[in-house]
């Protein structure tokens, strides 16, 4: 087990390493210079040389980016044409809202997927229905699900809010960011529920695509390991088949359904920046919409970086979980 | 038995042909796009944010007046031929870099395979992102971008179904009879991938229409005035509440693009499977 973690991290780090090649490369092509984006048109050329030499534009380009290598480990991900501020404490001041959407679509994903494949295993009722608006819901762009969202129970229910992460005025701003827990921590209830009501939206238009994509693949396996040899001696000893489902076949179907979480987490993460817009949410999304038009590409850069890193932290773990739900893995 | 299930297999199979004909229908309604609009999509037609079927627009009409439908049908074209490029460009690309990984093995098998890996290892939305950001945003910028990070699954299916069918008597058979290695590359090894290869490209179109789409809401495409589905759906937010329809239809179009698009991937899916 051990040697496998260490394999995986290794693995891990050189993917980092290449994805960090790769954003310097592309900033190295991009025919935006950074000294005019910084200067403006008018800059005189004294005074161009010598931001260039500021920025260490004039040493070799591996030197350049062994000095580029070396800032991002001390979280410098350089300067935002567009904001003037570091684009690390830019990151910084969004990623908490991102991070809290994120997570509650992942949850919802889930919840969302194991149903499907649970419903249609055992034939519950009414999971026909299920599989047929998630399937619909599989076609759909994640943004025409977030503005019906809005028109449905926004506009004509009124049940749930559609913009924003709360509507109180005093909300506590820690320690984590994250509103939910914060309320949680700080003993504000209505906070916490302020907030879990602000993410039901959102968290479900991030959460539809992802749910069908995991949902397919752990029904598929389910229903093959149902008709393995054990299932039948489970079954042949009286258990119910929701007893056999969760207490034999489950976790031996889970390997698949679990690296499929682990891929779509990219496609969750493009999703959360269309949404982010939509529902007017201050995280990542809105920070890279208005990076775009004026392109702003350190603002960029920083944004892929750690969406980056954090796809593959998180495929990594993925990998080690799996490892651990199924031994046979380990060789 | 066999006379249950004669009808069965005979309807199944009219329905994939009907399914993956459609393929051809929407490139049809593509290519006739800008004969069957009824209005320019670019210029104001009528009234502006008349609802959908007042005065004679099937579909209203927007905040400046453009037709909604022409828009609609116009957005719809270069989705769709913006779709089929990339997958054309990931199934050259990523075929001729699985064709020459699986048939040649070695060394070179594992370099390829090592860099394909890598690539899959990001996430491909985002990492278009970040190369649109460098090269500029607009629509060949975003297909260049999205082309080079959709390549590498195309590469590993291909790979692995040359490095299945290398094993296979057939080729060993070619082998022995003196052909050359690029003969065998290209005559005894690519047929074989090929419906794998045309299998997985026509089930990616509908996640190709979605992610371009997405991108586009983003703001990586064309410029203002031209209709783009994802765009268009973005730039109308703001009368969401009071003309939904203006942000709505874009949205709808990409939609029914994508279904249509999934439908016929399964009908050629079952097609090929019943085929092999």
């Amino acid at each position: 087990m051990l040697r496998l973690i260490a394999k995986r991290l290794a693995g891990m780090a050189a993917i980092i390493f290449a994805l960090t090649a790769v954003i310097f490369l592309l900033q190295k092509i991009s025919p935006l210079d950074p000294v005019h984006a910084m200067l403006g048109g008018n800059a005189s050329k004294a005074a161009i040389a010598q931001q260039r030499h500021a920025l260490g534009l004039d040493r070799p380009i591996l030197s350049q980016f062994w000095h580029y290598l070396g800032g991002l480990l001390h979280g410098d991900f350089g300067t935002s044409y567009r904001t003037r501020r570091p684009v690390g404490s830019d990151l910084g001041f969004f990623v908490p809202a991102t991070l809290e959407l994120a997570f509650y679509g992942l949850l919802f994903a889930i919840v969302l997927a194991v149903l499907l494949a649970f419903g249609t295993t055992l034939n519950w009722p009414g999971a026909r229905l299920l599989r047929v608006v998630l399937l619909a819901g599989a076609s759909t762009p994640a943004f025409l699900l977030a503005i019906g969202a809005i028109i449905i129970f926004y506009q004509h229910l009124g049940w749930l809010p559609a913009t924003g992460r709360t509507d109180l005025t005093n909300a506590p701003d820690g320690p984590t960011g994250l509103l939910t827990l914060d309320g949680l921590l700080n003993g504000r209830l209505d906070v916490t529920v302020d907030a879990f009501k602000h993410l039901i939206l959102p968290g479900l238009a991030v959460a539809a695509g992802p749910a069908v994509s995991i949902g397919r693949v752990l029904r598929s396996s389910l229903i093959g390991e149902m008709q393995s040899g054990y299932a039948k001696t489970a079954r042949a000893k009286g258990l119910t088949e929701g007893r056999v489902l969760r207490g034999h076949v489950l976790r031996n179907s889970l390997g698949p359904a679990l690296s499929m979480t682990g891929l779509q987490v990219g496609l969750m993460f493009a999703g959360v920046l269309v949404i982010e817009e939509i529902f007017s949410w201050p995280g990542i999304g809105q920070y890279t919409a208005q990076s775009i038009p004026v392109a702003d590409f350190p603002a960029i850069a920083g944004v892929t970086l750690l969406l980056g890193v954090g796809y593959v932290v998180i495929n990594t773990i993925v990998d080690i979980l799996q490892a651990i739900a199924d031994p046979r893995i380990n060789i | 038995m066999a006379v249950v299930a004669m009808p069965l297999v005979f309807k199944t199979r009219i329905f994939d042909k009907l399914a993956a004909s459609l393929l051809g229908v929407v490139t049809l309604i593509a290519v006739l796009a800008p004969v069957i609009s009824p209005y320019d999509p670019l210029q104001p037609a009528g009234q502006p944010e008349l609802g959908p079927g007042e005065g004679g627009f099937l579909l209203g009409t927007d905040s400046i007046g453009r037709d909604i439908l022409s828009r609609v049908l116009s957005g719809w074209e270069s989705s769709w031929f913006a779709a089929l490029a990339v997958v054309a460009s990931g199934l050259i690309i990523g075929g001729l870099i699985g064709l020459i990984a699986g048939a040649t093995g070695g060394f070179v098998d594992n370099t390829l395979m090592r860099i394909t890996d890598g690539f899959l290892a990001l996430p491909a939305p985002v990492l278009a992102i970040a190369v649109v950001a460098a090269l500029g945003p607009s629509l060949t910028h975003t297909l260049v971008a999205v082309a080079i990070v959709w390549w590498p699954f195309y590469a590993r299916i291909v790979r692995g179904e040359i490095r299945s069918l290398a094993a296979r008597p057939h080729v060993e058979a070619a082998r022995l009879a003196g052909a050359g290695r690029i003969r065998i590359a290209l005559r005894h090894l690519l047929p074989g991938a090929v419906p794998a290869a045309i299998t997985t490209a026509s089930l990616d179109i509908g996640n190709l229409i979605l992610t371009l789409a997405g991108l586009s809401f983003l703001g990586l495409g064309q410029p203002a005035p031209a209709a783009e589905l994802g765009a268009d759906s973005a730039r109308n937010l703001s009368y969401l509440l009071q003309q939904w329809w203006i942000p709505v239809m874009p949205g709808l179009a990409v939609a029914v693009l994508a279904l249509i698009a999934n439908l016929a991937g399964d009908g050629v899916r079952n097609l090929l499977e019943e085929e092999g």
